[in-house]
């Protein structure tokens, strides 16, 4: 007799993109329907939280139609729902919980809510068939900085986190003031590859060995003071050689944290997700290193590396499979912590 | 024909099931849970309550707004996601009416007004006729001392309804003689109403689209706002 194959239809709504998705097995991708708001928050420089909330409302049955119809199944065919219930903007979260719990409700199916964090992690099941814990993940996006140290699909160690500003907003701030558009990350990712990484010395925070923290804020902070002194002095700041040594900068610190703790984890995988996953000289650089200790590293391709539902019907998936239900009265935290 | 009712444009938490002419249930509270928290649960107990499935429903009514942009949120998330999941049609109901249909004497005035924060309500003015209710003065935001000037000075008595009636009972109760402060259970919003009203459209041939239906905010966000500002001072 072949078991049942479990279908998750998951929604993601913490940020910016509401997203949803059909997943079979925890790492069948049928459907992934992301619903961008970037144009709508460029001309604001950042996520604008009520705005986003009120594009969440407008976009919540759409893309879960979409997801099933692409998908072809029904939703009495789903065997249960998941949801991101933190941690993320509030209102927006609220928007997705909302809708998750009614459409278990109204099928009768079991509710599971997901960290979007821990959801980060598992998009890289959805591109590596063969991928198991353990391993060391770190989750570097515009929200979070964090090594997790993944035991089991069910139980996960959180070893450091940033102390300050995510990587990832790190990025987006130093773009911002050099004014390229949001989203910055990206375009520093392009504009460093014109530029000399050892022009510039920035700080490196937090470098001792044996702490797995990060502190972005220092840094970011430099990076500004070195364009403001250009600017009083009327000198024209190389902005390709600031965006590359700026780059270097937070590379080079996520590269020797993450060897660390996966030599302290004794793990032979490194996982890595979020937004500055997808970065070009991240992704060189600790392939490049990670391989010559031995480690296997494992990126996601960029849609997956961004906020997206796929990653939350994944983890979804594996909870369903050791019965971690919700029940009706679920929450948004937007403050959820790893457990 | 039963239709499940929502209401979550305020602190209070209102679901109702209603059938024909009868209010089948209501539960209705005022407490400390969030709207995120009791929603659900209560449309869970309500059905149970009334010995009913969901697929036994066959429309639901939400109260669309204005209201608090958060509470209206969660309301019309539930009510799209299960009329989508159903395959029932969804009605929105706006929040001022509701809240006159639930207190709707003829002969008098009715003024709805819900906070919309810093001395400013959300307001209208209704009326009961034999033909139904018929709206007098278009939904607003307005100072609440403005609106009720203008109600000082109509030639009728005047209820003033929801929860601006009993955050500004005083200045009410100075204002004029014609302001009526009917008692509290009378003038919170509750879902009751709004299935009611939502009964009515829906007979009236009225269809929102699952799909594309909003809240009905009355006012941008803020954000907006300043962004315009801020283009027109460098334009
Ligand atoms: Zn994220």
């Amino acid at each position: 007799m072949s078991k049942e194959k479990v279908f998750i239809l998951a929604l993601e709504t913490s940020c910016d993109e509401t997203s949803a998705s059909v997943v079979v097995d925890g790492r069948e991708i049928l459907s992934n329907v992301i619903s961008s708001q970037v144009p709508v928050h460029r001309k604001f420089g950042g996520v604008v939280p009520e705005i986003a909330s009120r594009k969440h409302i407008e976009n919540v049955i759409p893309v879960v139609d979409k997801a099933l119809s692409i998908a072809g199944v029904t939703l009495q065919e789903v065997t249960a729902v998941g949801v991101t219930y933190g941690p993320g903007l509030v209102g927006a979260l609220l928007v997705g919980i909302a809708a998750a719990k009614a459409l278990a409700f109204a099928v009768q199916k079991p509710l599971i809510g997901v960290n979007h964090l821990e959801g980060h992690i598992f998009a890289n099941f959805l591109a590596y068939r063969e991928l198991e814990p353990p391993f060391l993940a770190l989750v570097v996006s515009g929200g979070h900085t964090s090594l997790v140290h993944v035991k089991e699909y069910n139980q996960f160690q959180l070893l450091g986190q940033t102390r300050d500003d995510a990587a990832g907003e790190a990025f987006d701030k130093v773009a911002r003031v050099m004014g390229l558009p949001y989203p910055g990350g990206p375009q520093i990712d392009k504009l460093a590859l014109l530029g000399n990484p050892t022009a510039i010395h920035f700080p490196r925070a937090l470098s001792t060995p044996g702490s797995h923290e990060f502190s972005f804020s220092g840094l970011k902070s430099a990076v500004l003071n070195h364009l403001n002194h250009a600017a009083q002095h009327k000198e024209e700041a190389n902005h390709a050689d600031v965006a590359a040594s700026f780059q270097a900068a937070v590379v080079e610190v996520l590269v020797a944290k993450t060897l660390e703790a996966a030599q302290e984890c004794c793990v032979d995988k490194i996982v890595v997700s979020g937004g500055v996953a997808a970065n070009s000289c991240l992704q060189s650089t600790l392939s490049q290193q990670a391989v010559n200790a031995g480690y296997s590293v494992y990126f996601p391709p960029p849609v997956l590396c961004t906020d997206n539902a796929a990653m939350i019907a994944s983890r979804a998936y594996y909870k369903y499979l050791s019965g971690f239900t919700a029940d009706l009265h679920l929450n948004a935290v937007p403050g959820l912590k790893l457990q | 024909m039963p239709v499940l009712a929502l209401e979550t444009s305020t602190l209070v938490s209102s679901v109702a099931l209603v059938i024909e002419e009868s209010l089948v249930a209501e539960i209705t509270l005022q407490t400390k849970l969030t709207h995120s928290e009791r929603l659900m649960p209560h449309i869970s107990t309500i059905l149970e309550m009334a010995d009913m499935t969901p697929k036994e429903i066959s429309a639901v009514a939400v109260s669309i707004g204005p209201g608090s942009f958060t509470g209206l949120r969660i309301g019309l998330s539930t009510a799209k996601a299960l009329a989508y999941a159903l395959q029932i049609p969804v009605i929105g109901v706006p929040t001022l009416n509701a809240l006159a249909y639930g207190c709707s004497l003829p002969g008098i005035y009715l003024s709805p007004m819900l906070d919309a924060q810093k001395g400013n309500v959300y307001q209208a003015v209704f009326e009961q006729t034999k033909a139904g209710l018929q709206q007098i003065k278009d939904t607003r935001v307005i100072a609440c001392s403005t609106a009720l000037e203008e109600l000082a000075a109509l030639n009728r008595p005047v209820a003033v309804l929801g929860e601006g009636a009993i955050l500004y009972r005083r200045e009410i109760a100075a204002f004029g003689e014609n302001l009526i402060l009917p008692p509290q259970h009378l003038v919170i919003p509750r879902a009751g109403s709004v299935g009611f009203l939502g009964q009515q459209m829906l007979a009236q041939g009225v269809r929102h689209d699952v799909m594309t239906m909003e809240p009905l905010y009355i006012r941008r966000s803020e954000a907006e706002v300043l962004w315009e500002k801020r283009q027109g001072t460098q334009s």
